[in-house]
């Protein structure tokens, strides 16, 4: 499945945050961001914990309000729309805390996500079962996220890694051309992230990417470029050799981020296998 | 892709069910089993159009008689006005009319209580429903006061013979009503949106995440349920042929609140089983005696608690044993608990009916069972009525052990089964 995305011949960004602000009370979270991420690229958000990098994604998905700045999705102004009219404007977004409809069946989840890009709406005149388009869909995305087998399983009562891959079932099923994966492999352990890489390059195949990852070995193999936030402030951005080489990022973030991962990584992979 | 035969099933299901709604009232010849058939097939309809926000939008309301009433209401002055000869609506039609107007009342009033989802729509609901209720008091001249507003069904010229002043006429056609309007509310948990009205109630983030307006699905979702709550005003209208503020009274909105959850909010067909048992307690057991209102109250208190699934989770939880084979092994267990169940209710009935003998005024206190008379004002009846409760209750607690003990052995091989 290549579909190429029409926006890819677009030589504007696919995303563009224009000196993004966001507080919460008298807290500064985002402090001025501006970024530019083109069509069919790859792009990694690093930065230690509490650099605000998934109250970024909030706001360029929408579940927050920016307090100023502009967000632009391929040209078009989506600052202040809500979630579901920005999702419509094909930019999906998954959860770093799993966010799935845990009563339905895996099968219902990926069918869920894919009705309204579907063009089925508030429809109660189609029957569900008798729409071949969305069945089929969704059979593909349970194959590609290797659920094929889990069918009709209640998404609750999925293993922790399965969960992981139906909520990037469930980013990807609509066919938006944007995806925002916020942690896509934490806790997980090194055979699932590895799986779980190929799983996202294999999926975001002509698509924009853009995720937040704390494991660098996830980012450095993924990403075609990086941005390093530091404090709400993009302190760099750049193609991953540059980022590794960069002075001002080793000091602010990847010494501190090494001593942090050796100290937290053996819990998290326990975890993944509880 | 599993292929599973599930369409002859539910073929059968469906043709069993119009069966049922066909031959009742032959098997049950008598005229107060009529119109308590009558009464069940109303408040089905009202119960599945309940569960249309409680269990598959994970919406509480504690106002869902607004729509019923009201749909109620209008159908009462239509019928009205086609009698005075103002126009001519077929009486077997007025269920939509009160359809149409629950529709009307769910567009206008849901606008408001979707807005949230969760404790704030609970609250809205209440809140509409005080103030329809208020409403329904203030305007005497629509409503009808306390009285109500009567009117008489047999209107027109009758078609082939049928007039619906017999009361095996009104039952057919509550009938009818009651199986297309299960079907059609079936049909709809098979759409987008009813799929996406169960997606809003397990997640409502994510739902807005993959392109959907939740306060949208709720609204639309609401405003059918309340059209299908009209259909059964208008029933209950043709019916009793008087439609007063009771219609849209709190009390009846907490009843069909009761009786989905009885029958199982969870499945779509508990609330048919709700409904069932809900009017069979407030009809039959209502002629019996005074205390029905608190035994409907003990019966939802032991569900809530103990199958919180509704009667519908418990008939449910048999069918992998039954197709086991194993439900024999079940019989006995079950047997036991069920006496001693029905030792401790008698011990209760009896405390509870001497309660209720001692606190009427100028009633004889002298009770009768099985032949023995007795004084509720002495001593020994409540000795004697509370022994058996505890020994019920006693016997109870080991039947249901032993139950438990079989059951989970069951389990065990069912799953030690499965590859």
């Amino acid at each position: 499945m290549s579909a190429t995305p029409s926006f890819a011949a677009n030589h504007g960004p696919a995303i563009e945050l224009r000196d993004v602000h966001k507080s919460f009370g008298t807290t500064k979270i985002i402090n001025g961001v501006s970024l530019a991420i083109p069509a069919g690229e790859r792009h990694a958000i690093i930065g230690p914990n509490g650099a605000g990098k998934s109250t970024l994604f909030n706001l360029v998905s929408g579940r927050y309000e920016v307090s100023s700045g502009r967000i632009l999705l391929n040209g078009e102004d989506i600052t202040g729309l809500k979630p579901y009219q920005i999702n419509r404007k094909r930019l999906s977004r998954s959860f770093q805390v799993t966010n799935i409809f845990h009563n339905l069946s895996v099968y219902e989840n990926i069918r869920c996500a894919e009705l309204w890009s579907a063009g089925y709406r508030y429809s109660f005149w189609h029957r569900v079962g008798a729409l071949k388009d969305v069945q089929q869909r969704a059979e593909e995305v349970m194959e590609r996220i290797g659920l094929a087998k889990r069918r009709d399983v209640p998404a609750g009562t999925l293993t922790y890694a399965e969960q992981r891959a139906l909520e990037i079932g469930i980013t990807i099923a609509g066919g938006s051309n944007v995806i925002l994966l916020d942690e896509p492999t934490s806790g997980m352990s090194r055979t699932e992230t590895a799986r779980a890489v190929e799983l996202i390059r294999q999926v975001t195949e002509g698509r924009t990417l853009i995720m937040v990852e704390h494991d660098m070995g996830v980012v450095f193999n993924l990403a075609d470029r990086i941005s390093v936030l530091v404090y709400g402030e993009v302190i760099a951005t750049g193609a991953p050799e540059e980022i590794r080489a960069n002075p001002a990022v080793q000091e602010a973030y990847l010494g501190a981020l090494h001593k942090e991962d050796d100290a937290g990584a053996q819990p998290a992979g326990d975890a993944a296998h509880a | 892709m599993k292929y599973r035969p599930l369409n002859l099933g539910r073929w059968l299901i469906w043709g069993a069910t119009a069966l049922v709604f066909l031959v009742a009232p032959l098997a049950l010849r008598q005229a107060f089993a009529l119109t308590m058939m009558t009464q069940m097939g109303a408040f089905i309809i009202f119960a599945l159009s309940y569960n249309m926000l409680l269990g598959q939008g994970g919406m509480l309301s504690f106002g869902h008689a607004v729509y019923s009433g009201l749909g109620a209401y209008i159908t009462v002055h239509v019928l009205n006005l086609v009698s005075k000869g103002t126009f001519s609506v077929p009486v077997s039609l007025l269920p939509l009319v009160g359809g149409l107007a629950g529709l009307v009342f769910g567009v206008l009033f849901g606008y408001v209580t979707t807005k949230k989802a969760g404790t704030t729509f609970a609250l809205i609901s209440l809140g509409i429903g005080e103030m329809v209720y208020a409403c329904v008091l203030m305007f005497p001249d629509f409503f009808g006061g306390e009285a109500g507003v009567s009117t008489n069904r047999v209107v027109g010229e009758p078609f082939l013979g049928i007039t619906f002043g017999p009361a095996i006429q009104v039952y057919y056609l509550v009938a009818f009503w009651c199986f297309a309007s299960m079907a059609a509310m079936f049909a709809l948990t098979q759409t987008p949106l009813g799929r996406m009205a169960n997606a809003v109630r397990d997640n409502p983030e994510r739902a807005e995440f993959v392109g959907y307006n939740t306060q949208h699905v709720r609204f639309l979702q609401l405003t059918l349920s309340a059209f299908f709550a009209g259909v059964s005003g208008a029933l209950s209208c043709i019916n009793f042929e008087i439609v007063s503020a009771e219609n849209v009274s709190a009390i009846r909105s907490g009843g069909v609140l009761l009786a989905t959850f009885i029958g199982g909010v969870p499945f779509f067909f508990g609330p048919i089983i709700g409904a069932v048992v809900f009017i069979f307690f407030v009809v039959a057991l209502s002629g019996f005696t005074k205390a029905w209102l608190l035994y409907l109250g003990l019966f939802f208190v032991a569900m809530v608690l103990y199958a919180p699934g509704g009667i519908a989770s418990l008939i449910l939880l048999q069918l992998p044993v039954i197709r086991a084979r194993r439900f024999r092994e079940m019989l006995v267990p079950y047997a036991l608990a069920l006496a001693a169940g029905l030792v401790a209710l008698a011990g209760l009935i009896g405390m509870v009916e001497m309660v209720y003998r001692l606190s009427e005024q100028g009633a004889s206190t002298v009770l009768g069972v099985l032949g023995f008379a007795f004084d509720a004002r002495t001593a020994p009846p409540w000795i004697a009525f509370g022994l058996v409760l505890a020994a019920g209750l006693a016997s109870l607690r080991y039947a249901a052990r032993f139950a438990l003990a079989r059951w989970n052995a069951i389990q065990h091989d069912l799953l030690a089964r499965q590859p």
